[in-house]
């Protein structure tokens, strides 16, 4: 009985930080023509680790600018700098981190 | 004739000392200096094989980042890790986390080429970080030919270096003790011609004072006369010892059988004059009689020396016993006595530890060199302020 509990809060709990992601960044991504994975790979290029990676993204959501952006200029002009994260700090860094763990590169070549 | 081997060049200990710490300190200085030509050597050889392999491992290292960048723009389709079987590879992110590694890496960001566990290590940092990927290794086994051919070529450095070094010391050890040995060899030569030129005048003295008859004469003379006989007898006894030594191997033995007691009681009755100026009593005690096969001058050689040493070091008022036992002659005084850790050093020629008593000190090398010659033994036992004991016995 106590198993079936926990393990009905993990499953919600997992679906409520999967939820964050999805119904903030997803929601608002799936409009732009470009997919998100693609910025992904854009930090990773520039950032390295996933500490870097992490803190130069929370630092964009929380502050874009054209000064920042790791897209290219053609790009910018085109959809401009996107608007602040309406999130808690909290709520964004599970938001990223569940980013993070979707695209990352560890555990994934073969 | 073994022991005293003449005045000739031979060192002194405390030279042989020297010699010793200036040859140990000259070899441990070659040693460093060849043990710092051959490592730099090491290192330059290794160095110019690095470069060399770098630039193949350059050409791995730019062929893979083209290959990481194609991976990184394709990795929603395709997430295999390019490979070569020419050089093994990994890669890194900026934390230094290991990304993937086509074989176990160990990274070492001190330097960017390096020869680590048989392998030459490239590190590359390309411009943009493909699949996080900072740090670039690509990686080598190290063939070692060129170590065989170092370490061939250090060997024979080493040897041949050695070689010269050891002729280079020689040479100047030599130079250095040139002038040790002229200085030796000048008072081994001063000394042969006094004695020479000393044995007239003191024998014509010695037998003169002899032929006196002091029951005629005045006690004033007498007295003085005495003394004369004893400065006589002293210069004698000197003289004599240093013929010894400097004749000493080129004397040939006259060994007879001798009667110990008789030589004892005649040579007390040599150094009784000698004796009363100190007031010095001399005893002879002689519970047993023993015949010894020896050359007579070479014995009585060393029981003057047992006894003028008793005499010389004596206080005044003191006394000397002479025991003759069964193969055991013991010289006993209780005089100054000697220190423990002097007693062996004292037989070495010239060791003389009192400095208040006149006299070359060369006796004692005298009677060790005799007693060695006729394995005889010696036992010295003394005390300071109590006595010196000495016995020889065979
Ligand atoms: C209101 C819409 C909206 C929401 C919500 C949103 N984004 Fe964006 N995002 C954009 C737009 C528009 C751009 C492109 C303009 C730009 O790059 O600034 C962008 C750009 C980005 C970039 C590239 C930034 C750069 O350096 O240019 C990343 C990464 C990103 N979003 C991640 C996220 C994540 C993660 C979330 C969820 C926490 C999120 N976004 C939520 C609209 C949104």
């Amino acid at each position: 009985m106590v198993k079936i509990i926990l393990l009905v809060l993990l499953f919600a709990s997992s679906l409520l930080s999967a939820n964050i992601y999805e119904t903030n960044c997803i929601k608002c991504h799936k409009k732009i023509p470009v997919s998100i994975d693609k910025y992904f790979y854009r930090y990773l290029l520039t950032y390295s680790s996933e500490n870097n990676v992490k803190t130069a993204m929370i630092n964009y959501m929380q502050n874009p600018s054209k000064k920042d952006t790791v897209m290219p200029n053609a790009f910018i002009s085109r959809f401009g700098i996107k608007k602040k994260t309406t999130l808690k700090e909290s709520e964004l860094r599970e938001a990223i981190d569940f980013y993070w763990e979707k695209y990352k590169v560890f555990g994934k070549l073969k | 004739m073994l022991a005293s081997k003449s005045l000739d060049t031979d060192l002194l200990h405390s030279e042989k000392k020297t010699l010793l710490r200036f040859s140990a300190l000259y070899i441990l200085l070659s040693i460093v200096i060849i043990w710092a030509f051959s490592f730099m050597y090491y290192e330059s050889q290794k160095g110019l094989m690095l470069q060399e392999k770098k630039v193949i491992l350059q050409e791995y290292s730019k062929k893979l980042i083209g290959e990481l960048k194609h991976l990184h723009i394709n990795f929603d389709k395709t997430q295999i890790y390019p490979r070569s079987d020419k050089f093994n590879s990994a890669i890194f992110d900026s934390d230094q986390k290991l990304i993937f590694q086509t074989s176990k890496t160990e990274l070492d960001l001190n330097k960017i080429l390096y020869l680590k566990n048989d392998t030459i290590h490239l590190i590359n940092i390309p411009e943009s970080y493909y699949l996080g990927a900072q740090f670039i290794i690509v990686k080598m086994k190290d063939d070692g030919m060129w170590l065989k051919d170092v370490t061939k070529k250090i060997v024979s450095f080493t040897v041949l270096a050695f070689i010269f070094m050891l002729v280079i010391g020689y040479i100047l050890l030599r130079l250095f003790l040139k002038p040790m040995r002229d200085a030796i060899h000048l008072l081994d030569r001063f000394i042969k011609d006094t004695t020479h030129e000393l044995n007239t005048p003191v024998s014509t003295i010695v037998t003169n004072i002899e032929m006196i008859d002091r029951s005629s004469l005045d006690k004033n003379l007498v007295k003085k006369i005495n003394r004369i006989d004893i400065g006589a007898k002293t210069i004698s006894n000197i003289y004599q010892d240093l013929t010894y030594l400097t004749l000493g191997n080129k004397i040939i033995s006259n060994d007879e059988d001798l009667d110990v007691a008789h030589i004892i009681l005649e040579r007390i009755d040599y150094f009784k004059s000698l004796a009363d100026a100190k007031r010095v009593t001399l005893n002879a005690d002689i519970i047993e009689n023993s015949i010894l096969h020896i050359d007579k001058a070479k014995f009585s050689k060393l029981l003057d020396n047992l006894i003028s040493n008793a005499i010389k070091y004596n206080n005044i008022d003191g006394f000397i016993k002479i025991t003759l036992a069964k193969q055991k002659i013991v010289v006993e005084d209780n005089g100054i006595g000697i220190e423990k850790e002097n007693i062996s050093k004292m037989q070495d020629r010239y060791a003389r530890f009192n400095n208040s008593s006149g006299g070359f000190g060369i006796g004692l090398n005298i009677v060790s060199s005799i007693a060695k010659e006729y394995n005889l033994k010696i036992d010295i036992n003394s005390q300071i302020r109590v006595g010196t004991k000495v016995s020889i016995s065979w």
